[in-house]
């Protein structure tokens, strides 16, 4: 698309009330490219992600939506041949840059999947693992921690019995919110989504959700989803995306009610993806 | 009247009635071979069992009595150090192709010629040994024998760490790397803790392969009569000593040969039990 970006510059003031009140930019595209070897999977991206506030990246399948979210951490480098271009900037820094150290662009961006996946240890050392990695604390911090990442998770009720038990028992809902707890734990500034909830059934998926509103007070989160009332429900910025490019950009309640796009009207009112 | 599609059903129900009698009696052709080889293992082998077997050597040509003490400890020496000596290798080569040369062109090579190794008949591997270790120290010993069967461990567990990981998810991989968590320590402390119960599958199944060998170890450990744990020596052990008193003309050794093809059929299935139960429970797990 040619449009120049939409910025928070633009699309603030336009914002309905909730979303009124002026953010900060905390992570920013200019000019993405990705390739996936010779394919080019997305061509010019360029967007702000205020501070804690929900983004929403929504559209059909295969635009690319998910494949734009596992840039911002560099997820997507562990992967012989896929490349991106252009920049990322995290608050005001390039992350794209190999010079970033990957750890600290890690530990500062965290990441929730698709599928819930603990690791093959107790609910106790999923949470502390990824803390030992960056903070050697007493036994009684790291438990302080521990439970303070598992309540932001909503998940301290539940679990508070049997920390030692394998964390391979849970439910998928209760194994999605410890690895949200687990992103938590690290005290990252800004939590990426992909589609957290699509294995989920609709009773854990709402929980998901409303955690949401508890976590932007203190994150900035990115969420990927192909449920667009889901994106209607939870976020405060919503950017559609079709065929590899960001058609349109806006608070949720302009994008929902009074897309500019055609394209973007044509998807939110059903009649394709 | 039969219709067309009566007809059609019915010769569908023809050809999958042959196919089952067919795949049926193939599965009974192949079984009862293998029924017999243990029928016989097992009732020639109870026979020969006796507490002797355990607490007197291997009797000269001729004696009445003696047991397979000597060749029982030595073939437990070599297998252990032949595990030791091709485990940790096989992880470690295994680990590199699942985890750092997955999609390259390396990786495939390396598969590849492993494969290769995994199919080499034993006896080859025997020979290279007795030209690479027996022939420069000038006699036969232990070593040779367990770096024999360690050539014969390595691609087995090779195979299945490199299997087992990949197995592991990648967004297990991801989870964790997306924490910060750098490689190694991603492959150390996570993926291992996941493909674990099938690594130490493959290490037992490597354990129960080696455990009856012959061939590597009749140019390398050779044999011997007499009680030695001294590895630079040439070893008694129980596949060779079946292979000479089953081919002797005293009936006591004989029996010895069956009592000993019995121990290591016993080894083998509790061996291979073991790895069923850990496979086993890691399927559980994960579901």
């Amino acid at each position: 698309m040619t449009d120049a970006p939409i910025t928070f510059a633009t699309a603030v003031p336009q914002a309905a009330a909730g979303a009124a009140e002026p953010s900060r930019v905390k992570l920013a595209a200019r000019n993405l490219a990705f390739h996936y070897g010779d394919f080019t999977a997305l061509k010019d991206i360029s967007f702000d992600v205020p501070e804690n506030k929900v983004t929403a990246l929504i559209g059909p399948s295969g635009c690319g939506k998910s494949t734009l979210l596992r840039i911002f951490n560099r997820i997507y480098s562990i992967y012989p041949g896929q490349r991106a271009t252009g920049e990322v900037l995290l608050d005001g820094e390039n992350v794209l840059d190999p010079k970033y150290p990957l750890n600290r662009l890690r530990s500062k961006i965290g990441m929730v999947f698709q599928k819930p996946v603990p690791f093959p240890m107790s609910i106790f050392d999923n949470i502390a693992y990824g803390i030992g990695h960056y903070e050697k604390l007493s036994k009684a911090d790291m438990a302080d921690r521990v439970e303070e990442a598992l309540r932001q998770a909503a998940l301290w009720d539940e679990v508070k019995d049997k920390l030692k038990q394998s964390a391979l028992g849970l439910s998928g809902g209760q194994q999605q919110r410890l690895c949200i707890a687990r992103a938590v734990a690290l005290k990252p500034q800004v939590i990426l989504f992909d589609e957290p909830t699509s294995a989920l059934d609709p009773i854990a998926t709402g929980k998901i959700e409303q955690l949401f509103a508890e976590l932007k007070q203190q994150f900035t989160i990115l969420i990927v989803t192909h449920n667009m009332q889901q994106a209607a429900r939870c976020s405060d910025f919503t950017a559609f995306m079709y065929l590899g490019e960001l058609i349109e950009h806006g608070p949720t309640t302009t994008i929902f009610t009074k897309p500019t796009k055609q394209q973007t009207e044509d998807y939110i009112t059903g009649r394709f993806g | 009247m039969a219709s067309v599609a009566d007809r059609l059903y019915f010769r569908r129900r023809l050809v999958n009635a042959m196919s089952l009698v067919l795949s049926g009696a193939a599965t009974l052709f192949g079984l009862f071979w293998l029924v017999w080889i243990l029928w016989v293992t097992i009732s020639k082998g109870v026979d020969a069992m006796s507490l002797s077997l355990f607490t007197e050597m291997t009797p000269p040509p001729g004696q009445d009595t003696g047991g397979l003490k000597n060749a029982i400890v030595g073939s437990l020496m070599l297998s252990t150090l032949a595990i030791c000596l091709g485990a940790p290798v096989g992880i470690a080569a295994g680990t590199f192709l699942a985890e750092y040369a997955r999609s390259r062109k390396i990786g495939e090579v390396i598969r590849f010629v492993n494969d290769i190794l995994l199919s080499a008949p034993s006896i080859v591997l025997g020979l290279f040994v007795y030209t690479l270790v027996v022939r420069p120290t000038g006699s036969f010993s232990g070593y040779a024998g367990s770096v024999a069967m360690a050539f014969i461990v390595l691609p087995v567990v090779v195979r299945t760490t490199d299997e087992m990981l990949r197995l592991v998810p990648s967004q297990m991989r991801e989870a964790a790397l997306s924490l910060g968590i750098p490689q190694w320590k991603v492959t150390t402390q996570i993926l291992y803790r996941a493909a674990l119960p099938g690594i130490v599958t493959g290490v037992l199944l490597a354990l129960a392969r080696i455990s009856g060998e012959t061939a590597p170890l009749l140019f390398t450990a050779f044999n011997n009569q007499y009680w030695n744990t001294d590895m630079s020596g040439a070893m008694p052990n129980l596949p060779v000593t079946i292979f000479q008193f089953a081919m002797s003309p005293f009936e006591y050794w004989n029996q010895l040969a069956w009592a000993g093809a019995f121990l290591i059929t016993l080894f083998v299935l509790a061996v291979s039990l073991v790895a069923r139960t850990l496979l086993l429970r890691k399927k559980t797990h994960h579901d």
